[in-house]
């Protein structure tokens, strides 16, 4: 895809509604910046979420996801566990498809983590600076073609 | 409830789905950032859209009256708000599309303020394509919306008030009143809390004690309360309406028999935390003259296990914890806050016997409520430097963290009354007393308090304006010199001039912080602010309410107040609990897993994963004319995690309300590039 000069990669935030997305509100309350290529999705544990989701994000044009849940925090037995697992077996899909997976991140951001939610966003938009839109290096995995 | 079915089932197949989309300026909050006119025009666009409105104020009665009206007038089916965050107003148009005779499930809330608008200051564009971005999304969700029944069950009419001060007593009373059962645990082996600590309190100069002691008469003769001392929470599980609380409680140690000899006795003794460690007391001990429960209690922490002699006999004191458990509807936090404890050095306080802080000169004077001359250290007390802002408005960078790296940003709001208060009681116990008070700001907010201030005035004490870059400083006096202590400080009232006070007494106003409660905090699953005191959902709209259902705060636990301001906290808590557990029934949002049983072929993996007893189980159920293995849900038993949906291989297992085709949805609305439509000035 030749790059558009006024579009951005583009960043997924899956945020659990009793962490990370009250976290983004608390980011808010602050009137803190930060880039506007960041899309935050309420989610009530990421533990929903199969491989193939993550993957269909990726091929659909998300360029990095970042997974905002509420580790030991999280009101769900059993969840937090349950998301990390879903996150790593994605990872080597990843690489099958040749996505960078620093393009998907599982971070543990409270309702009062302003500085790690920035952080976290931060980061990622440098990062996307750097390795590009997810589609230039995405390709499709033998067992697919 | 008690089965859930795929809910698209629920549908009229031939329903149009008709879609009402509507964007909020939210007074400018949102549209001075967003161009929410041009996302009005794109939504316009978009299939399904029937309508697509902005308003300066949704929330308003205007606001909601017009998306009742669409509802009425043009067959809208679904509808999406883009306004503040939905834990705010979610509810409220919910409530709004109910009135007007829709399922309130078939709404969706964006959030365009705190997670757009109010993070994308000088990006117009970029913010206005990040809300067209959202919206677009959320009108894909809401397209795949159906409609939904709350769970509704039966919930226990009984509260538990964690706390023991004003503001947890007060709320005990008023919820017992509305006649529904209230325990009230308290940490610590008295009632009363910090304001038994206190003397005269604002804004009606009445004894603390004396009005604590009514109201404690009240709640513990009350038939609908029980009382637990030295008890504290150690589980918390279930939601609201059922709650399962389990409570460790610490012995007494003390029979009534012996309790007034073991008074008498012997005994070691340790600092006085409820007189701030100006006096000792024993081990075995009464917090104060009148205190409830009148029975003495031991203090485990520094009881060293050796006997006692009592009555002429030597006894020992045994503790035998016990740990029982309860069922609540309701859990009120009213957990009350700590004084600012001044790090060493800080002012000069622990390091010069001069500086001491409010609370401590409070208690220094209610232990000699007669006497009509001041002295301290020794020393008749004949100047008083009275210092505000003592842990309170620090600026992160200018002024030095506490102890546990912390700095104090916010205003304490009650110390600068209490000060004033003390200085006219000093103004008027020791008449011939300087007093000088060295302010940042005088707030006085609050009804009746600025009388004060104008009572210090006539009252000749002299005040001294500081700037919160540059503070006073407290230095020990060279030797020989009249006074102890100097006080330092330029006096923006003089202009900026270099002012200097000798003094015999240096008190501090210290501020407020937020007590330690960590693990409570952890198994409430309650959010904090960042001042770091517990956090309403909203100062006006839901004001004493978590955002954990069930869940309520009341009094200083959340921030500081007076005892006014805690007291009317408490009694809002009161009203909480009883709308919530009055009608013996609460309601659940009904975001818990449903089987597709066409799509379920039986392999059982949802099962194999699920955490909750009794969630899913797997049935036989017949499908043409053949027994075959389905899973079931159990809504009651569901939390609606969703580790089932990513285990399902067949796509059979969803959570109602977000679904993974809803999710699917939005990412796909998400990936749009949609710069393009972008037709806002840059």
């Amino acid at each position: 895809m030749a790059e558009n000069k006024k579009h951005k990669p583009k960043i997924l935030i899956l945020a659990t509604i009793s962490g990370g997305y009250a976290g983004a509100d608390s980011v808010g309350q602050l009137h803190t910046d930060y880039p506007t290529n960041t899309y935050i999705l309420p989610v009530l544990c990421p533990c929903i979420f199969p491989e193939e989701f993550y993957l269909r994000c990726f091929e659909q044009g998300i360029d990095a996801i970042l997974v905002m849940y509420s580790g030991t925090d999280s009101p769900y037995k059993g969840g937090p566990e349950r998301t990390a697992v879903m996150i790593n077996q994605t990872y080597p899909l990843m690489k099958e498809r040749g996505i960078d997976t620093r393009r998907l991140r599982l971070a543990a951001i409270c309702t009062v983590c302003t500085k790690p939610f920035l952080k976290e966003v931060t980061q990622m938009d440098t990062l996307l600076k750097g390795i590009g839109f997810v589609r230039d290096e995405m390709t499709i995995p033998e067992a697919v073609q | 409830m008690s089965e859930s079915t795929n809910p698209k089932k629920k549908e009229e197949k031939d329903e149009e789905v008709r879609i009402g989309v509507y964007t909020c300026y939210c007074g400018g909050n949102i549209s001075d950032a967003v161009d929410c006119e041009h996302v009005k025009k794109v939504m316009t666009d978009l299939p399904n859209v029937v309508v697509s409105r902005t308003d300066m104020s949704m929330c308003s009665d205007a606001g909601q009256a017009l998306i009742e009206k669409d509802i009425k007038e043009k067959g809208i089916n679904r509808v999406i708000v883009g306004a503040c965050a939905p834990s705010l107003h979610e509810q409220t148009f919910r409530g709004t599309v109910a009135r007007a005779g829709l399922n309130p499930y078939l709404y969706h809330h964006v959030g365009l303020r705190e997670q757009d608008s109010w993070v994308s200051h000088g990006d117009y564009r970029g913010a206005t394509c990040k809300a067209l971005n959202l919206m677009t999304a959320g009108v894909a969700k809401t397209r795949l919306l159906a409609p939904l029944e709350p769970i509704r069950l039966e919930a226990e009419k009984h509260a538990l008030v964690i706390g023991g001060g004003v503001a947890g007593l007060r709320t005990a009373l008023d919820t017992a009143r509305r006649g529904i059962q209230v325990t009230l645990i308290e940490k610590s082996p008295f009632l009363g809390g910090r304001m038994a600590q206190l003397g005269k309190v604002f804004p009606t100069d009445e004894d603390a004690c004396a009005t604590l002691d009514k109201l404690i008469q009240k709640v513990a003769s009350h038939p609908k309360v029980t009382i637990f001392t030295q008890a504290e929470v150690t589980g918390v599980s279930g939601y609201v309406g059922d709650y399962q609380i389990k409570i460790l409680q610490q012995s007494r140690g003390i029979n009534n028999d012996i309790a007034e000899a073991v008074l008498d006795a012997d005994m070691p003794k340790v600092p006085d935390a409820f007189n701030y460690g100006l006096t000792e007391r024993k081990v075995i001990y009464k917090a104060y003259p009148g205190c409830y429960p009148p029975t003495p209690a031991v203090d485990w922490a520094h009881y060293n296990g050796e006997p006692i002699i009592v009555n002429g006999q030597p006894t020992i004191f045994y503790n035998k914890p016990k740990n029982f458990d309860l069922k609540v509807g309701a859990i009120v936090v009213a957990t009350g806050f700590k004084p600012y404890e001044p790090r060493a050095g800080e002012y000069g306080y622990k390091e010069l016997p001069e500086v001491v802080t409010l609370p401590q000169l409070i208690r220094y004077l209610e232990l000699d409520k007669t006497t009509r001359t001041l002295t301290w250290a020794g020393r008749a007390v004949n100047d008083i430097a009275l210092i505000h802002c003592v842990g309170s408005r620090d600026t992160e960078g200018v002024h030095e963290p506490q102890a546990d790296g912390q700095v104090n940003n916010y205003c304490s709001r009650v110390c600068c009354t209490a000060t004033l208060h003390m200085a006219n009681e000093l103004r008027e116990r020791f008449p011939d007393t300087n007093i000088y008070d060295f302010y940042e700001d005088i707030r006085t907010y609050g009804r009746g308090h600025e009388t004060y201030y104008q009572k210090a005035l006539e009252g000749m004490v002299r005040f001294l304006r500081y700037r919160g870059i540059e503070r006073p400083e407290v230095v020990a006096a060279p030797e020989g010199d009249t006074h102890p202590v100097l006080v330092r400080a330029k006096d923006s009232l003089s202009q900026g001039e270099e002012m200097e006070v000798a003094a015999d007494l240096v008190v501090l106003a210290v501020g407020m912080m937020p007590t330690q409660v960590d693990e409570l905090v952890q198994m409430l699953k309650i959010s904090r602010g960042v001042d770091r005191f517990l956090a309403e959902v909203h100062p006006k709209l839901r004001p004493v309410e978590t955002a954990v259902n069930g869940v309520i705060l009341a009094g200083t636990a959340q921030g500081p107040m007076t005892i006014q301001e805690s007291v009317a906290a408490a009694s809002a808590a009161a009203v909480k609990v009883a709308v919530l557990l009055g009608q013996g029934e609460v309601q659940l949002d009904p975001f818990v897993a449903y089987v597709d049983p066409e799509k379920c072929d039986g392999n059982g993996a949802c099962i194999e994963v699920c955490k909750y007893e009794d969630a899913i189980k797997m049935e036989t159920v017949t499908i043409n004319g053949k027994d075959v293995k389905r899973a079931v849900v159990t809504p009651a038993n569901c939390a609606g995690c969703g580790g089932c949906v990513s285990a399902c291989p067949n796509r059979a297992i969803d959570i109602q309300g977000w679904t993974l085709d809803q999710y699917d949805a939005m990412v796909d609305a998400i990936a749009l590039d949609l710069w393009d439509l972008m037709e806002v000035p840059a």
